[in-house]
């Protein structure tokens, strides 16, 4: 489940880095990274994650989004 | 690379970071800590580490993969063995290089020879272009000593090993030399390297008198990166503030380029040491070290030599050395000079 809501978030990822790419539009967008981190600490609260455990795996997950959106942008892989 | 971010850098610091890397074509992990940022970048280019250290706010910056690649285990697992003639450098066979340091005359290139071929050694080696450190001292005696060297290596039945020291000179030495040698004072005379790297004939490179490991290997890789895959690295001594021997002879240099690189690695305990009395002690270290050859100097006549007479061994004292290297060759698993050799003195 979790992993197809992961694959189902990359390929929105994906079809933001085309749109990124017509709009001439940089791949990093450190203030969008910081709304999606705020985001998801804000809803974090009562889980025994919590809200800095939650940011720590979010990080990852938008590494990954980058890193998909700079291959989609550059067209270069891995 | 991985990059630290001071305790304080800010979000903003951060972020500069981060779009440089990427701009560089790196994948960036970034990971949050109580008290700083780690940035993890990956990508198949090789990013300026330096320009990432100037950023504001970064702290340190760590490479993680070396900037050689011909010359790294990673881009070649098994050690590479050169053949030349008959000599194989880099196998099981601890190759031994002995020779004086400079053609003198034909007579004491002659003799040098025999007497380092009944010893053991498998390749000649002699100089006929000096790099002295002054311009006042002998300078070797050009063509005609190349000349000198390639026939008594020939009534030998040695392999030839003699410097290059300019561009100019491949030529003719290609055609005296079975071996380059590169010396320490050229390490990194990138020109000269670059044209060894089109040359078909092996490269011995001297690691220079004040160079890392990593500058080393990054030599050779201008000699690799020109096409030409035989590259015998070779330890010489470096500059320290000792000043008991004339170098200090880093013998640790031997497993950390094994370690590296895939490339035969040979020492020079002459150099090394630079007299006559350690160079025997250095020579068997070496071995014992790992060494995939030695190049020592052996002159008949040591004291009236007209270049490195202190550091050049006796034949006598050659053969000596030559006789305990062949019991510590064994004990790491390695031969020395399998034929049988004659003493001296017998039918000589």
């Amino acid at each position: 489940m979790l992993v197809r809501l992961l694959n189902e978030r990359a390929r929105v990822a994906c079809e933001i880095g085309r749109i990124k790419k017509d709009l001439g539009m940089e791949v990093y967008q450190p203030e969008r990274e910081k709304q999606v981190l705020q985001h998801v600490r804000g809803i974090a609260a009562e889980g025994p994650l919590g809200p800095d455990a939650i940011a720590r795996l979010f990080e990852r997950i938008i590494d990954e989004a980058r890193r998909l959106e700079r291959r989609v942008i550059h067209g270069d892989g891995d | 690379m991985v990059v630290v971010m001071q305790e304080r850098a800010t979000e903003a610091q951060i972020e500069q970071v981060v779009k440089r890397l990427v701009e560089m074509g790196m994948d960036v992990h970034r990971s949050t800590g109580v008290t700083r940022t780690v940035l993890g970048a990956v990508g198949q280019g090789t990013p300026d580490a330096g320009l990432i250290e100037m950023l504001d706010g970064v702290h340190e910056v760590l490479r993680i993969s070396s900037p050689y690649k011909l010359a790294s285990k990673t881009f070649k697992q098994e050690p590479t063995v050169i053949t030349v003639g008959d000599v194989r450098i880099g196998g099981d066979e601890v190759i031994v290089m002995a020779g004086p340091c400079s053609a003198e005359s034909e007579q004491q290139v002659r003799s040098a020879a025999a007497a380092v071929r009944r010893a053991g050694a498998k390749i000649f080696r002699g100089g006929a272009f000096k790099p002295r450190s002054s311009p006042y001292s002998f300078q070797g005696l050009g063509e005609e000593g190349l000349r000198m060297l390639r026939d008594a290596a020939k009534a030998e039945n040695l392999v030839l090993v003699t410097e290059v020291m300019d561009l100019s000179q491949i030529e003719l030495i290609e055609q005296y030399a079975d071996i380059f040698q590169v010396g320490a004072r050229n390490m990194q005379n990138f020109t000269l390297l670059r044209e060894l790297g089109h040359a078909r004939k092996p490269v011995l490179l001297k690691r220079g008198i004040s160079a890392t490991i990593e500058e080393w290997l990054l030599s050779s890789e201008y000699v690799l990166s020109g096409g030409n895959n035989d590259v015998i690295l070779c330890e010489r001594g470096i500059r320290t503030f000792e000043t008991a021997t004339r170098n200090t002879f880093d013998i640790s240099a031997i497993p950390v380029v094994k370690k590296l690189s895939h490339l035969p690695i040979i020492a020079d305990p002459s150099h090394g040491a630079g007299r006559r009395d350690m160079v025997a002690p250095m020579a068997r270290a070496a071995v014992a070290a790992g060494a995939d050859g030695l190049i020592i100097e052996v002159h008949c006549d040591p004291d009236h030599a007209l270049s490195d007479g202190a550091q050049s061994m006796f034949p006598a004292q050659f053969d000596r050395l030559m006789a305990e290297l062949r019991i510590i060759a064994p004990a790491i698993g390695r031969s020395i000079c399998l034929e049988p050799v004659a003493r001296r003195g017998w039918g000589s």
